[in-house]
This record gives structure tokens, C-alpha cells and sequence, in this order.
């Protein structure tokens, strides 16, 4: 039956019963606008696939594959290699301090109670800052002055015991003079990302291309992302081109944003007060759960669809009202988090935690002794 | 206890009645119609048993767009003798040795089908009677916590017509009740559906009638013509066909359908178009997902045969699609109760269907059944040695009455004011209570 006779039907239809002509309009009318949309996805997909960035896609993938069997390579030959198909390698948190104290706890074996911090647990009013990383993964540190410096995680030595000292924590990027150790980020995603993002503690954002990783990598400089001499580099993650970053300030902030809308130059990205600063910088995907956390463990949480992403500077969103700001509460940090993700949390006594996602949004609380100071991700 | 069951070839239901008034058990809560559970049996490999809402759901969560992995099987051999010669050649068939369950429908229509024999779910072969027998004990233990007693008897409604021979409509019974003695129920007896339809009717009557149930169902159409009210209730003649609901969701798929999946497209690969002519049959589908079958389709698609319309095919066959595209296609003749037109559409991995689909077209599509329908209803009127205008009231039951055609052509036969509508799916097995209850 070709398609004019169908056509011919619905007439009929409509001129057996008028009252069916309405709703043959609405079916046409939305299948219409379904089609409209399709179109246009398959538009861009064609110009994807003219400009050759499609091909680059792959070539990305490809690339990241063939990183991950040299590393899969790797472990076979340092005989890691798990015997049983399928297990994991081993995850660490890591705690590193402004100084470029790194320690490598073990999230497979750890302590029931967790660990516990000893001596002075912030270094120059820089706070330290958790990070979970696997056991073959490379990092890449970012210092105050702009300077990166990668290493093995695997070269860093394990600590052991539920007691910690800064002082026995293993120096593998020694910060110059003058310098502090601003971030740490594992590095494994690097060729299936589009962009390395950094943010500034006074709300500065820049992109920088992955294609340039090997100059940067060979230079070890990526720039301090930070305008002002006052202000510090802050965070470095890897981003999708068309993935989204929050920042979140101390003084309850929240603006999200898209990478593809930042600037590869530095731009205020978060109007910060004179006394605000930022505490976390997240990227973030669609089902991701974004929690923010005071430092009295009060969890304040927003699914992701609900970030307004704005496209150019602002005073972002309020999430402390102010009675409460007025009263002291500030935010210590904030993750994107999904099911079944756990996070460790650092209070000021120095103990470190481990604590299922759901379980403390569930509660809206997250249990501290003491005031809370820093947070880190585990991803599921 | 005993309840009034009317095990339909769609949709099932149960009834008790307390001598003052029916109660219809709420045997499916998670159903839109919690009175209503649907005739699918769901069985995993572990040969753990659901059914209605239950089986519908765990179907799809253990296998829409699952992983696959066949297996070559030795399935036996074939003996072939010549004039001189004799050999033995082994057959093998290809089975999905992750397949996690199977979903059966129509349960009721394999016992009337006198050359199926059974089925093989994993390590256990079926006959019919064991799939109904595994379906009402499922069905017993929901009546007893609907109503909190044991049931131990049970009047079960049945077609006019199980089966086209007498020969195969006793054996169909009798499989049935084998069946329910197998699923607990100590005592069984038997109720033809459109008595019971009437039974039921007969409830709202002051004065005596002569009344027409035109009980039309998702398997068979059954017709009875009984002198009801005044505490009588006598059957002057009764007559069926096996059409019905599921007959029209198959020409939907025959006549509007088929295109989309390469039909008139593909003109010289009869192994693709023998695939694509199974589409109205959605028990075989499951066995055409095949390596072989797919190899084929991978290559005509590669060769631009058709290949969104293959794919679509493809997807069909081996994402386990079909379950949800006979639901989409029953929808839609649902919906063309109510309203002039509708859309057929699906949209899932490789597969974006959208057929607009009016009733006028639906009217032409089921232009061969009406005759047949008519037929067996002037034919029943004659078997009772009555005219139609002698016909009080037509009461019409089970889903497939409401087809606005139908109710036309009752309508034009005996006169609009005459048409009266029971409870599409509840009025058989109220009467079936009824008749327990007495």
C-alpha cells in the first residue's frame, strides 16, 4: 500500500466521522514535531561525520582502548595480573596536603573505625584534600605556581596502620619554594576526555585542550588558572566537551556550568564576596546527585537536572539562606555522586571516615565528631 | 469453598458469592484492573512460576535487550530409507543458553489445539494441561489470600465451541479439568461462558426475557440465547466460532504492519520474507532468533536491502521486542473503541515504528470477520427457532464487544435499544460465582 493510499484512508476516516479529523491532526501534527527533532540530531550527526570530528571521536576511543591494554599489559607482566577474571584492581584514598604529602590508604583493607590524622591536619590555611585513585592509575599534580608533575600511584608507598602522620607521608612531587601542591587528579580518563578544566579559589575557570596533554606533560606547565596574585589554583579535572562543572563556594554558593560554554582563558565564572572562596569544583553528568556539605555534616543535595548552567559569570545560587549563613554555617565541600559511590570525610580532630552515599543523604546528615574539613569521592 | 473462575484466553478473573451479592476478587493488584489478571505464565530456569502483572513485568526486566549466547544442541535424527539405501543423518538446533525464562500466552487456545502436544521450558517438557495447571494454582493461591479461606471447588466457564471437532471439545474440558484437580481444586464443574454472562445479567431483571449473550473474548466468540428472569434461566440455543480479539491484533500486524519490518521491500530472499510473514505470530518469534537467521539479516542489511526496515526486524526478533509490540498493537485496537484514530508506534534500540491507524481503516481490516460474526449469530437464532425482533436484549461481555463494528451490526440486527453491556471482564465470572454459589 503506498503512502497516498493510507492518506486517502484517513480522508475517509475523517469524513465518516468528522470529530476523528482532530485527532488524525494531533497524531500528524506530533509525530511531526518528533520527526522535526530527529532531523535535526541527524543533521548534526552528518555535519559530525563531514567535519571528521566523528572520526576523531573514534580515534579517541581507540586510544583510550589501547591505554587501557598497555596498562592491562602492565599489570601481566609485574605478574598483578589477577588470576580470577573480572577482579578489581585496588582503589586507594589518597590525602594530600598543601606541602605534597601524599598518603595512600588502602579503601580494599581499611579499618573499620578509619584512620585517624595525627598533628596539625591544615598547612597554610589549605585544608588537605581526599581523592580516590586505582592502583595502576598515573597522577598528575598541579602546584600553586601553574607547574604539573606526573607520577605512578603505584610508586607511592602504602601507609600503614589506622594512625597517621604527615610526616611519614611519602613525597613523590615535591612542591619548589615557594610553591604548594593545589590538586591531584588521576589521570586514566585522559584519552577519552576533550578538556583538562581548572578552577580558582576565587571562582576563575579556564579550558585547555587534551591535544595539547603532550606539550603540557613534556613542559610541565599548564598555567595557575588564577588572575590575581592573591588567589590560588584550586581544582583539575577532566572534562567531556559536552559534560558540566559546579562550583560551589564556602559561603553556599552553587552555579553550574557548561564546558562548552568556558573560555580557554581565564574568566570569572562565580562572583565570589571579598570573604568567600571556592570548596569544590565537580563535574557533574545527568544522573549524578549533587551533595554539598556543611562543616557540621548537614547535607544539602540537588540532582543535577536541577543546576541551572550559566552561561557567563554570576552571583550563582544561594544554598544557605541567610539566617544561617549569619549564624555561621558554611560549606566544606561538595561531590557529584551516583548509586552505590561512598565518600570519606576529613574533621578536624583528623579522623577520616568512609560512609555510603545513600545512606548519609538518606539521613541528610553526615556523622562527625568534630567539625568536618574535607571530603573525597569514591566512585562505586 | 467454591468461587466461579472464568479462565479467558486474554484476561482471567474470579468471583465468589455470598448468596445476597458477587464479589469479584481483586486477584492482580499491581494491574490497572486489579479484578483482572492477565492469561501470561512466566516461567524461569529455575522453573519458578508468575503470572499476570508479575510474569509481564519479570519478562521484560530478565529480558528486553538482554545478552544472548547460542549453543548447538542435538535435537535427534532423521532416518532416511531409499530404494537400496539407509542412512541416519543427526539434527542439531541452535538454543540461547542464556535465555532466563519464557513467557507463555494464549494458554487456553493450546488446549483446544489438537496437534500441540507441549513445549520444552529448560529441563522441563510442558503438555497444555500442565501450563494451565501451573497458571491456576498460581491463580488459587491469589483467590485464597484475596479472600482469606481455603478454596477447594471451583466452576469454571467454557467456550461454546472449545474445539472445531465434538471429539476434541471433550478432550479440551477434560485437559482443563485435569488441570484444576492438578492446581487443588478438589471439586470442578463446568459453565458455558455466555450462560454464565447471562446468569449474571438475569440479577438485574424484574420481568422475564429472552436475551442474546454475544460474549466476545481475547480467543473465541460465544453466543447464547436463554429465556432468563423469574428464577429461570433456560438456554434455547447456543453457538461459537474461534474468533476473536487475538484474531484481530494479527490482522492489524498482517495488513498495516508488515511493511515496516521490509514487506514489499524484499522480493527475492525467501528466507527473509518467510521471517517477516512470521511477525503475526509472536509464539514463533522467539524461535527465529537464530545465528543463522541473524547472519542473514546482517548481510541484507549490509547489502542496503531495506536496512532500517531489517533492522527494525532484527530488533524485533532478537532484543525480545515482539511481547511489547503486540501490547502497542493490542492498545491501539483498544483505543479504537473510543476514539477515530490512533498511532502504532515503538521505539527502542534499533526499532522507531509509527503507523497512524484509524478506525475506518480497522473497519476495513476486519471486513471478512463481521460476515462470520453475523453468521453464527443468525445461525444460533435459528438453532432456537426464533426471529431476531423475538430477541428481548443483547448483553454484551468480554473485551472484543466493545468494537464500536459489532455493536453496530447487533444494533442493525436487533435494534439499538435492545443492546445492553455487561462488565467486560467480570461478568462471566460473577455468573460463574453465581452458579458456584447455587
Amino acid at each position: 500500500m503506498s503512502f497516498s493510499d493510507k492518506i486517502d484512508e484517513w480522508i475517509k476516516e475523517a469524513e465518516t466521522r468528522p470529530a476523528s479529523a482532530l485527532t488524525i491532526l494531533k497524531l500528524v501534527a506530533n509525530r511531526l514535531r518528533d520527526l522535526s527533532a530527529r532531523n535535526e540530531e541527524l543533521l548534526a550527526e552528518n555535519i559530525a561525520l563531514q567535519n571528521e570530528t566523528r572520526v576523531q571521536d573514534y580515534q579517541k576511543r581507540i586510544v583510550h582502548l589501547e591505554y587501557q591494554l598497555d596498562l592491562l599489559k602492565r599489570r601481566a607482566v609485574q605478574g598483578t595480573l589477577d588470576e580470577t577474571p573480572g577482579a578489581e584492581t585496588p582503589r586507594y584514598l589518597l590525602a594530600c596536603n598543601a606541602a605534597g604529602r601524599v598518603l595512600r590508604l588502602p579503601l580494599n583493607d581499611a579499618p573499620p573505625t578509619g584512620w585517624q590524622l595525627q598533628g596539625e591536619a591544615v598547612l597554610s590555611g589549605e585544608w588537605p584534600r581526599l581523592q580516590s585513585a586505582a592502583e595502576d592509575e598515573d597522577l598528575l599534580a598541579l602546584f600553586s605556581s601553574g607547574r604539573v608533575e606526573s607520577c605512578r600511584l603505584a610508586d607511592i608507598p602504602t601507609a600503614p596502620g589506622s594512625a597517621l602522620r604527615w610526616e611519614e607521608a611519602a613525597l613523590p612531587l615535591a612542591p619548589r619554594a615557594g610553591e604548594a601542591l593545589a590538586a591531584l587528579m588521576p589521570l586514566a580518563r585522559l584519552p577519552l576526555s576533550d578538556f583538562f578544566t581548572q578552577a580558582s579559589r576565587r571562582g576563575m575557570v579556564k579550558k585547555t585542550p587534551v591535544s595539547l596533554a603532550e606539550s603540557i606533560l613534556s613542559k610541565h606547565f599548564i598555567g595557575r588558572g588564577a588572575l590575581e596574585k592573591t588567589d590560588q589554583p584550586f581544582a583539575i579535572a577532566l572534562t567531556q566537551k559536552n559534560g558540566r562543572v559546579a562550583l560551589v563556594s564556602y559561603e553556599g554558593r552553587l552555579a553550574g556550568m557548561a564546558v562548552g560554554d568556558l573560555s580557554f582563558t581565564m574568566e570569572e565564572r562565580l562572583r565570589l564576596s571579598a570573604t568567600d572562596f571556592i570548596v569544590a569544583a565537580s563535574v557533574f553528568d545527568e544522573e549524578a546527585l549533587l551533595i554539598c556539605v556543611t562543616q557540621n555534616g548537614k547535607i544539602i543535595s540537588r540532582p543535577a537536572g536541577s543546576v541551572e548552567l550559566a552561561k557567563g559569570g554570576g552571583r550563582g545560587q544561594a544554598l544557605i539562606p541567610p539566617a544561617r549563613l549569619t549564624s555561621g554555617t558554611r560549606f566544606i565541600g561538595a561531590l557529584a555522586t551516583h548509586k552505590g559511590d561512598r565518600l570519606a570525610a576529613l574533621d578536624a580532630n583528623g579522623a577520616i571516615r568512609l560512609h555510603d552515599v545513600e545512606t548519609v543523604t538518606g539521613a541528610g546528615m553526615l556523622p562527625a565528631a568534630a567539625p568536618l574539613l574535607s571530603l573525597g569521592l569514591i566512585p562505586a | 469453598m467454591k468461587i466461579g473462575i472464568d479462565f479467558g484466553t486474554s484476561n482471567s478473573g474470579a468471583a465468589f458469592f455470598d448468596g445476597q451479592r458477587v464479589h469479584i476478587l481483586p486477584l492482580d493488584p499491581q494491574n490497572i484492573q486489579p479484578e483482572v489478571v492477565k492469561t501470561v505464565l512466566y516461567i524461569t530456569r529455575d522453573q519458578q512460576a508468575s503470572i499476570g502483572q508479575q510474569a509481564v513485568e519479570s519478562y521484560y526486566r530478565d529480558n528486553v535487550n538482554r545478552q544472548r549466547r547460542f549453543v548447538k544442541q542435538w535435537a535427534g535424527e532423521i532416518d532416511y530409507r531409499g530404494a537400496d539405501m539407509h542412512y541416519v543423518r543427526d539434527i542439531f538446533v541452535y538454543v540461547d543458553e542464556l535465555t532466563p525464562g519464557r513467557l507463555l500466552q494464549y494458554l487456553k487456545t493450546a488446549l483446544r489445539k489438537e496437534n500441540y502436544a507441549g513445549t520444552q521450558i529448560f529441563e522441563r517438557f510442558y503438555t497444555p494441561g500442565d501450563l494451565a495447571q501451573s497458571y491456576l494454582t498460581l491463580l488459587r493461591q491469589r483467590a485464597e489470600n484475596a479472600l482469606g479461606k481455603k478454596i477447594n471447588a471451583a466452576t469454571f466457564g467454557r467456550p461454546v465451541k472449545f474445539a472445531p471437532t465434538p471429539a476434541g471439545d471433550r478432550r479440551a474440558e477434560e485437559t482443563l479439568r485435569a488441570a484444576a484437580h492438578a492446581a487443588g481444586f478438589e471439586q470442578v464443574d463446568f459453565e458455558l461462558e455466555p450462560v454464565a454472562a447471562a446468569l449474571d445479567y438475569a440479577q438485574t431483571l424484574s420481568q422475564p426475557q429472552t436475551a442474546l449473550i454475544f460474549d466476545f473474548g481475547g480467543g473465541t466468540l460465544d453466543i447464547a440465547i436463554m429465556r432468563l428472569g423469574a428464577g429461570e434461566a433456560q438456554t434455547l440455543a447456543s453457538g461459537g466460532v474461534d474468533l476473536a480479539g487475538s484474531d484481530f491484533d494479527r490482522a492489524i500486524i498482517a495488513k498495516r504492519m508488515l511493511p515496516h519490518f521490509g514487506l514489499g521491500k524484499i522480493q527475492h530472499q525467501p528466507e527473509i520474507l518467510e521471517m517477516i510473514q512470521a511477525v503475526p505470530d509472536w509464539m514463533s518469534l522467539p524461535n527465529l532468533a537464530t545465528p543463522f537467521n541473524r547472519n542473514l539479516l546482517e548481510k541484507a542489511i549490509r547489502a542496503k536491502l531495506a536496512p532500517a526496515r531489517l533492522q527494525a526486524l532484527q530488533a524485533l526478533i532478537y532484543n525480545d521486542l515482539a511481547f511489547t509490540f503486540y501490547n502497542r498493537v493490542e492498545a491501539a485496537k483498544i483505543a479504537l473503541s473510543s476514539e477515530g484514530a490512533t498511532a502504532i508506534s515503538l521505539d527502542d534500540k534499533n526499532i522507531a515504528l509509527w503507523e497512524l491507524y484509524t478506525r475506518w481503516q480497522f473497519e476495513a481490516d476486519l471486513a471478512d470477520y463481521v460476515a462470520r460474526v453475523e453468521t453464527v449469530i443468525l445461525e444460533t437464532l435459528a438453532a432456537a427457532g426464533l426471529e431476531a425482533g423475538q430477541v428481548d436484549a443483547v448483553v454484551k461481555t468480554g473485551g472484543s464487544s466493545s468494537i464500536p463494528l459489532f455493536t453496530a451490526r447487533l444494533a442493525h440486527l436487533f435494534g439499538a435499544e435492545k443492546i445492553k453491556t455487561a462488565s467486560a471482564f467480570s461478568s462471566v465470572a460473577a455468573g460463574l460465582a453465581i452458579k458456584a454459589g447455587k
